[in-house]
């Protein structure tokens, strides 16, 4: 019994205490417990993120003759040590005083604390089985396990919104579970060498013996399985609502983690068994117009979009998730550019995502659990209330952004790297305004929720407790340390890498080596903290000392501000930009998904109404023609 | 004779030689560096344009114009005030920081000039807020405006020995009698967001004129308006 | 690269750029007044003024997040100005690289929006918004520019990219184009009219700096020095083949910094929304035809 044994026991365990345990009042502590047992667990695989083995599970099975198998090696570790952190962290966060306030609040109204600690362990599961999927079967297994027990977390609001959210994310995961269903019958029944199985190497193999057209679809059905579970363009819109309306800690876990079991998927079938090569032959129309290009312009767009999406959010949830969606883009982008600088700074950004937005969601939920509500036009001025939820957001802000000091800066220096490197301008600048509409939106979720003026209602409000702290705080730990020395996790990219047979990245603690212009994140925040320093220095040392005013001793013109005078500007905060580019929110996708939508409801109507329709002789009538005919036409063929 | 005090307790407190280097240095640049808000209020704000623009330009003597009261140094009053503006010039006057100087243009600040007898005006500013310099003149000619203007840069630059450009410091040491003439106009439940008397304690500019009964008629009606300190 | 060396490069580099930022200042007023005709401020004028700000006796604060980003702001030019690679000090300047410092220049900016936000005044809000509304127009040009640059230099290494101009020839012989749509986005970045929507006095109250009095407008009056410096240094590195020795690099230095001055006071301002579409529509257009000529 190996290790990954070892580790799949204990997640049954836990799934089984939980689910034993899940209505009493022990299991607050003890679900934490188990999380922090799986992060040693996975520790103690460390062998397999720094020297790039594997380990294969004595667990496998035998069905029809297929050999699901599982196993885990640098890529699946990797995935793994997110998603359970990402759960450590939500679940500390609901064990204490969050779950007291859920219960009170929707248990008996649709809400149900303990189906939601079950959701969490369920989710997490179901990924570590989709992770540790050693072929095609297993990982399509995997893969519907995610997409059910997603749906479990995100009905536990009771909202109507959060309903249907949850039941349109269930619609496009079947579209997707169906097309990726497809794709390995395309497989099976493609492949030269029939054996039987549906390993992952199979992928290969069929490719190389295809044509360009069918290659096209087979690529195609893969990419859409995969890309809605990411929420790449043109299949973003389902992720957003239903993750903002996601209870709480929940949120912060599926926002962190869930989608990027896609990108996970992407990886193994379209980055390390489909292969460049592959994806550069199959052009589509003109020539310079390949299977690449397509995908970084998708990821490109992926950034763009659902950013200038979250601009106009006026929901900090909402906000944040649309931003999920976006950051999306950068992973794949960089992984797409199939080198050394830039897959390493797409999959880093996956690590990197998961602890800003995981933190940057407790923050939120944080705020609505003191004030009750995520609106952005009804906070303001938090951060005397509570500071230290205002430093966790500054910092979570900061690696959104990717600006220095933080790890988002680190990841994507590394992907406009590598499109400096490979000559892409028009993908760079789209990358760069991807960024900057970020700095845009999320200035405008610190200065709404925490800057500005406090509202009246807001002055006796107080920090959140520890048990909800503590996780806030060490996800923001973690953002900080690996923008400084991103050296301890570069290690992993590189196994990684090497697994995924992609050119591997040379690193120290500071950074990245290159000859024309690497990064060192130790110098570059090392100069930075000196700068704060001398400023500092400046700043207390010379001058008088200040006097602290309460804020509505403040300039308005001479004009006396009292407490009924609301002036935090708020609402529409970038009404220039939005003159200009409001116009360009036309809604084309949300406009496609309800023609779809129309179209298909018109159909099944149809249907019914033929079903349902008077006459049920005129249904006898029509399957006897249909059987009369296929068995009139398959005899005929035998018969000559 | 409290002139003479304040100087001397001035000086007590400075034992380095060189401290009165460096506080001269301090004073020569504020009196090369003002920042001015003006107040229009009246006719006299038409004199500043030309004051600052190419035929003066003001900006060879270090005088610029800045737009709020944090940032200015001198408040330009210029024309007659109102009781109802007098409340926003008080306000504005008490947002702008130490050392600060208020200059009243045209003759409607010295004695309220041709609205003497109006009902509804304030008639000499320096009952509200000490005056450094007025510049009388219905309207004062730019020349004017600068002469004055040059008059408060003297003042400033000789300010630790002569204690000519420190009447800001007047407001907090007298605040009763300043309070009591607002109060006088306002009624008694005057009071501004800025809280003089705390600002005084802070800074040590409290004199034996801070407190009195009017400052005591206002503890009783001011809401006061504390920081908010963050809290864990 | 010693130790003694380092130091004097983090000691010396923010200090040569306070005084030289200093005299571009003054350059900048004294471009004003000569182009409105008036005489304009002594030599000593930006010296008095900050020293006057910081001998301010009493001075208000809105919280500790408004003295933090004070800190932020002067604190981020000075870890900025290490990074920019200056005649016989480029030690440190090559650990960082264009993209870090283009980065690295945002932390200025976010810190005093963050001072600002703690200050609550709408007028401050407001000035922020439009400030990072600006911040997207021009940065969409200059990132181009920067893209440019770096792939003609094969180097995102300022000091690689000095290098090369000094042994060919300098980037705005070789790259016009690219070099007049970065002088344009330069113009953006300064907050220069037309572009001085976010200062706005006469309607927002000098937006960011509306609650900043004593020593906080001071930092902020340093924070311009740094940046008239920044701009100036990091435009002759990127075209004009940064500087054998320091008497190249200033005149340099100051011509860059005196071409947006003397454009600025003859304009009014433009709305935000057209401040983006401007510097959205020319100087990119520039900036990309500059890019195909070298691509």
């Amino acid at each position: 019994m190996n290790l990954l044994d070892q580790f799949f026991i204990l997640i049954a365990v836990a799934l089984l205490s939980i689910t034993v345990l899940r209505n009493f009042r022990i299991n607050d502590k003890m679900a934490p417990l188990w999380y922090g047992l799986m992060v040693v667990m996975l520790v103690r695989m460390a062998a397999v993120a720094y020297d790039g083995a594997t380990l294969t599970s004595a667990f496998n099975i035998e069905i029809l003759g297929f050999n699901m198998h599982w196993q885990f090696n640098a890529l699946s570790w990797f995935f793994a040590i997110i998603t359970v952190v990402a759960a450590l962290a939500s679940a500390i966060f609901m064990s204490g005083d969050w779950g007291r306030q859920y219960r009170e609040l929707y248990e008996g109204q649709g809400g149900n604390y303990g189906l939601l600690q079950l959701a969490l362990i369920l989710n997490v599961a179901s990924m570590l089985l989709l992770l540790a999927s050693g072929d095609l079967l297993s990982l399509f297994i995997g893969w519907e396990f995610v997409s059910w027990a997603s749906f479990l977390m995100m009905v536990l609001m009771p909202s109507k919104t959060a309903k249907k959210a949850a039941v349109k994310y269930v619609v496009y995961a079947m579209f997707g579970a169906m097309a990726l269903l497809a794709a390995l019958a395309i497989i099976y029944s493609n492949s030269v060498s029939f054996s039987g199985s549906l390993e992952f190497e199979q992928i290969t193999q069929v490719f190389a013996g295809m044509d360009k057209g069918p290659q096209f679809s087979l690529a195609l059905l893969f990419f859409i399985a995969f890309a809605i579970k990411m929420g790449l363009l043109p299949f973003h819109l389902w992720q957003a609502v239903a993750y903002a309306e996601t209870p709480g800690p929940g949120a912060a876990f599926l926002g962190a983690i869930s989608s990027r079991m896609g990108l996970f998927a992407m990886i193994i079938v379209i980055i390390q068994f489909i292969g460049l090569g592959h994806l550069q032959g199959m052009s589509i129309g003109l020539p310079f117009i390949n299977m690449q290009t397509l995908l970084a312009w998708i990821a490109a767009l992926t950034t763009i979009i659902p950013t200038y999406i979250a601009l106009q959010q006026h929901d900090a949830k909402r906000l944040l998730a649309w931003h999920g969606v976006g950051q999306g883009g950068y992973m794949l982008l960089g992984l797409i550019m199939f080198d050394s600088i830039g897959s390493a700074g797409g999959l880093m950004h996956v690590l990197n995502h998961a602890s800003y937005q995981a933190a940057l969601f407790l923050t939120v939920v944080a705020v609505v659990y003191r004030t009750g509500t995520s609106d952005l036009n009804k906070l303001g001025g938090l951060v005397t209330q509570m500071p230290l939820s205002f430093l966790v957001m500054l910092i979570g802000i900061i690696g959104l952004a990717g600006l220095p000091p933080m790890n988002g800066f680190v990841s994507k220096w590394m992907v406009y790297r590598s499109l400096l490197l490979n000559g892409e301008p028009l993908l760079f600048v789209a990358a760069v305004l991807g960024t900057l509409g970020t700095i845009l939106s999320v200035y405008k979720l610190i200065h709404n929720t925490f800057l500005g003026q406090l509202r009246v209602e807001h002055q006796n409000i107080r920090e959140v407790p520890w048990s909800m702290m503590v996780p806030m705080l060490g996800l923001s730990a973690i953002v900080f340390i690996t923008g400084f020395m991103p050296g301890l996790i570069l290690p992993w990219i590189a196994s990684v890498q090497e697994t995924i047979g992609l050119p591997v990245i040379i690193h120290h603690l500071g950074g990245i080596e290159y000859a024309k212009g690497g990064l060192d994140m130790i110098w570059v925040s090392g100069i930075l903290f000196y700068g704060f320093g001398v400023g500092a220095l400046i700043f207390y040392f010379l001058g008088s000392k200040a006097k602290r005013v309460h804020q509505y001793d403040n300039y308005a013109g001479g004009h006396f501000l009292s407490a009924d005078v609301k002036y935090h500007y708020s609402n529409n905060f970038y009404p220039g930009l939005m003159h200009l580019i409001g116009d360009w929110y036309r809604g084309s996708f949300k406009w496609m998904e309800q023609v779809i939508v129309s179209a298909l409801s018109f159909v099944s109507k149809l249907f019914e109404n033929m079903y349902r329709s008077r006459q049920p002789v005129m249904l006898l009538v029509i399957v006897v023609v249909v059987a009369l005919f296929s068995i009139y036409k398959n005899t005929a063929g035998v018969s000559s | 004779m409290k002139k003479e005090l304040l100087i001397k307790e001035k000086q007590a407190k400075r034992t380095n030689p060189l401290a009165h280097v460096f506080d001269d240095f301090i004073d020569f640049c504020q009196s090369k560096s003002l920042f001015m808000l003006h107040y229009c209020t009246g006719c006299g704000a038409i004199e500043l344009p030309p004051a600052m623009t190419s035929r003066f330009d003001m900006e060879r003597l270090g005088i610029q114009p800045m737009v709020t009261p944090r940032q200015a140094d001198i408040l330009l009053v210029t024309g007659y005030v109102s009781v109802k503006t007098l409340k926003r010039v008080i306000l504005t006057y008490e947002q702008m920081q130490a050392p600060k100087y208020v200059i009243g243009i045209c003759s409607c600040t010295v004695n309220g000039g041709m609205y003497w007898q109006s009902y509804a005006t304030a008639k000499k500013l320096n009952d509200y807020m000490p005056v450094d310099v007025y510049i009388a003149g219905c309207m004062p000619r730019p020349e004017a405006v600068l002469e004055g203007l040059q008059r408060l840069k003297e003042n400033i630059k000789n300010d630790r020995k002569q204690q000519k450009g420190s009447a800001w410091k007047e407001y907090f040491a007298n605040y009763d009698t300043y309070l009591g003439n607002q109060q006088h106009l306002f009624g008694d439940d005057w009071q501004t967001p800025v809280d003089i008397i705390a600002e005084a304690k802070l800074y040590g500019l409290e004199g034996e004129g801070t407190y009195g009964k009017n400052t005591e008629k206002l503890a009783k009606v001011q809401q006061p308006l504390l920081p908010q300190e963050m809290k864990l | 690269m010693n130790g003694l060396h380092i130091l004097s490069e983090l000691l010396l580099m923010p200090l040569i750029a306070f005084v030289v930022g200093l005299m571009m200042v003054l350059m900048m007023r004294k471009i004003s007044a000569r182009i409105q005709r008036r005489i304009g401020p002594p030599f000593f004028q930006p010296i008095y003024d900050i020293v006057k700000l910081y001998g301010k006796d009493t001075q208000i604060s809105h919280g500790l997040i408004h003295d933090i980003g004070i800190i932020m702001a002067v604190g981020g030019y000075i870890g900025a100005e290490i990074l920019l690679p200056v005649p016989g000090m480029e030690g440190i300047a090559d650990k960082g690289g264009i993209i870090t410092l283009s980065y690295f220049l945002m932390i200025p900016s976010l810190g005093m929006a963050l001072g600002v936000g703690q200050c609550a005044n709408p007028n401050g809000s407001i000035g922020i918004s439009r400030a990072l509304t600006s911040m997207l127009a021009y940065d969409v040009p200059f990132i181009i520019v920067v893209f440019g640059a770096a792939w003609h230099y094969q180097s995102t290494s300022l000091v690689g990219m000095i290098e090369y101009q000094q042994m060919n020839s300098w980037g705005i012989v070789e790259m016009p184009f690219l070099a007049t749509a970065g002088l344009f986005a330069l113009q953006g970045m300064l907050g220069k009219q037309p572009f001085e929507i976010y200062i706005a006095p006469a309607e927002i109250a000098t937006g960011p700096m509306v609650e900043m009095s004593g020593k906080y407008m001071g930092g902020l009056f340093v924070m311009q020095t740094f940046q008239l410096y920044t701009a100036g240094v990091l435009y002759a590195s990127l075209f004009l083949g940064g500087g054998e020795s320091w008497l190249s690099l200033l005149p340099k230095a100051f011509l860059v910094v005196a071409i947006p001055m003397s454009i600025a006071f003859m304009f009014p301002r433009y709305k935000t929304e057209d401040v983006i579409r401007i510097l959205w529509k020319w100087p990119v257009m520039l900036a990309l035809i500059g890019l195909a000529f070298i691509l």
